[in-house]
């Protein structure tokens, strides 16, 4: 902080000015403009998204219609990324497979952040043997290796959706989640107005929702973005193989998995899905990247 | 029959060095609208009593071991969490050394008083800030209204203390435990703290315990006091008897390391220390507890060898140690 901000600050202390309510999360959103990269991540990320939502409907192709004169085009007016080998419309497909690769992406994250803040904060926030128990757990699940389990889920499960993928990608990849909402839920509830509030009666469960859990929001955050890239990987490996999505539905792996056949003779079959899954991916992690750099109190004013 | 009483209280913390007899063995009662003062340093077990009472001690590794704790003749010791949790805050309420950390840096300072209001009384949201806005006023708190959705931040140490207190006292509970409430404070604020404390006792008959470490503290404001060293109280007297009277060798010792700023040669010396430091309660001598550091235990006395009992000199005035002041002239002359 500059010599000048601070005295800006203070006069607007003097004068009585009211800091507003969010100081902290617009300290974090002001450091997060900051970030060059960041900001461009997040409006690529942004771009991403708006197209995958508004590029079908706007889109005059059909996307499953199979015309095969129109095969293996390459990028066109009228079809800018081109078409497959049934003649279908890339540019829309890409755009619906973005819905269904980044839709599967966020279920699974959320799912994550629902079985880890749960779990975690259980252990955390009850502590003793009942953590012990769980954390001993977690370090045995913590040895499997993501993507055989979730095969082995879809497996065991039968039938392959969207759920049944969200499931799948979520089910052995909370661990870390868990663990990291533990740690805070400890460190938060040493804290004295965690005790003050006992002392006065509040309920556990609101100490947990309205005194600890608040707290963790930050963390809860930069661990959305962290996680996502991960889990959108681990679909498009899934597709890739054909153990994703049914045809003629399809997510960007499936769509690689496609062009795959023909990507010598018509490489931008394959290329388009993996640019996407790439880009977003990137993006993804300069988020998150830029999202710890404005949370984590440990790098303000530097 | 008193409001608080507690009978033989031993609470213990079982750790991995050993086992630390923190409070070994106290009895005490407090009357209804009545100041009691738990003097004693650091590490004396003052506020594992106050903790103990509350039943706020992490277990484990602290458990209490024996006693029992009457408050109103309901037992606090055999409570379950979910009984304690309604005691809290609308019978017993405690205000914490600290204010700087006491408060939800995140909450504002209204949520904090509401969340204790409708916790305890059938309020609705609108009534319950009307009443944490008289609240703020009571415990003197300017333009109260307007600071409501304030975050703790913006408030001074003072400040921040008043609002400990207004969510203290904010279900009107019958004891208000005090532990160390001006420590962390200005000495120009101590005071201003203190005075508030006493005026609500007195509106609103509410009993006291303050614990501190500070006589001057409990010669402003207690009725009575109880002076603790190494988990034990050594000595026990109304506020007046105690400060014109003292009997323990070790209550002497404390009020001989105050400052005496009327007299000017006094100025001119050292601060009286009392030599030597409190025993580990992981083993605690079998003995005396203070004869390490007493000026009168000789090492032909009994109370080096086996412990001196707690008695009564006076009616009101209990002691433990073979050599109270009052027998101690006699013995001189």
């Amino acid at each position: 902080m500059s010599a000048t901000e601070i005295a800006g600050r203070m006069a607007g202390v003097e004068a009585g000015a009211p800091i507003r309510q969010s100081s902290l999360w617009q300290d974090a959103w002001r450091r997060y403009l900051r970030n060059r990269g960041a900001v461009a991540a997040g409006i690529v990320f942004l771009l991403i998204v708006v197209w995958c939502v508004v590029a079908p409907i706007l889109s005059p192709h059909d996307p499953n219609r199979i015309y095969f004169p129109d095969a293996y085009q390459g990028p066109s007016w009228s079809h800018p990324f081109g078409t497959d080998q049934f003649g279908r419309d890339l540019f829309t497909r890409a755009a619906l497979g973005g819905r269904i690769s980044i839709g599967i992406g966020f279920g699974a994250t959320v799912a994550i952040l629902l079985i880890g803040v749960v779990y975690g904060a259980v252990s955390g926030f009850v502590g003793g043997k009942l953590d012990n128990g769980l954390m001993r757990f977690l370090d045995a699940l913590y040895g499997l290796p993501y993507l055989p389990f979730a095969i082995l889920a879809l497996a065991i499960i039968g039938t392959v959706n969207f759920w049944t993928m969200v499931v799948a990608l979520s089910i052995a990849s909370w661990f870390i989640t868990a663990r990291v909402v533990r740690g805070q839920i400890i460190t938060l509830k040493e804290n004295d107005y965690v005790r003050a509030a006992k002392a006065v009666g509040v309920r556990w469960y609101a100490i947990l929702g309205r005194h600890l859990l608040p707290n963790t929001l930050g963390v809860l955050v930069i661990t959305i973005f962290l996680e996502l890239p991960g889990v959108i990987l681990g679909e498009a490996f899934l597709s890739f193989l054909g153990l994703g999505i049914n045809p003629p539905d399809a997510s960007w792996g499936a769509m690689a998995q496609d062009g795959r056949d023909a990507y010598r003779a018509h490489p931008h079959i394959i290329i388009i899905p993996s640019l996407a899954i790439a880009t977003l991916v990137l993006c993804a992690n300069f988020i998150a990247d830029g999202l710890r750099d404005a949370l984590d109190p440990r790098t303000r004013e530097t | 029959m008193a409001l608080l009483e507690v009978t033989d209280l031993r609470t213990h913390f079982f750790t991995r060095a050993g086992l630390v007899r923190a409070v070994d063995g106290i009895d005490f009662s407090v009357e209804k609208g009545k100041t009691l003062g738990i003097v004693g340093e650091s590490g004396s077990g003052k506020s594992v009593t106050a903790l103990s009472i509350m039943r706020l001690l992490p277990t484990p590794p602290a458990q209490i071991v024996s006693g029992s704790i009457r408050f109103d003749g309901r037992e606090l010791t055999t409570l379950s969490e979910r009984q304690l949790e309604d005691v809290r805050g609308r019978q017993i309420a405690m205000v914490f050394q600290d204010p700087m950390t006491a408060l939800n840096p995140t909450l504002t300072i209204g949520t904090q008083i509401v969340e204790v209001l409708q916790r305890h009384l059938d309020l609705d949201r609108h009534s319950a800030r009307r009443r944490a806005v008289g609240l703020l006023e009571e415990v003197g708190i300017p333009r109260a209204a307007d600071r409501l959705d304030d975050y703790p931040h913006r408030f001074s140490g003072g400040m921040r203390q008043r609002v400990v207190i207004a969510i203290a006292i904010a279900c009107e509970p019958r004891l208000l435990i005090a532990d160390e409430p001006t420590t962390a404070l200005d000495v120009t604020v101590q005071a201003q703290v203190l005075d508030l404390l006493d005026d609500l006792r007195r509106e609103r008959d509410m009993a006291m315990i303050l614990i501190t470490h500070n006589m001057g503290v409990v010669a402003e404001s207690a009725d009575d006091v109880a002076v603790m060293y190494a988990g034990q109280i050594v000595e026990q007297a109304s506020a007046h008897e105690l400060f014109r009277n003292p009997e323990h060798p070790y209550t002497e010792a404390l009020l001989a390391a105050l400052p005496d700023l009327d007299d000017t040669r006094a100025r001119e010396r050292r601060l009286a220390a009392i030599p030597g430091r409190p025993p580990d309660l992981i083993d605690p001598p079998a003995a005396c507890r203070f004869a390490a550091r007493c000026a009168y235990a000789g090492c032909a006395d009994s109370c080096t060898v086996e412990p001196p009992a707690l008695r009564e000199l006076r009616p009101g005035h209990w002691v433990r140690t073979a050599h109270p002041a009052s027998e101690r002239e006699a013995v001189a002359t």
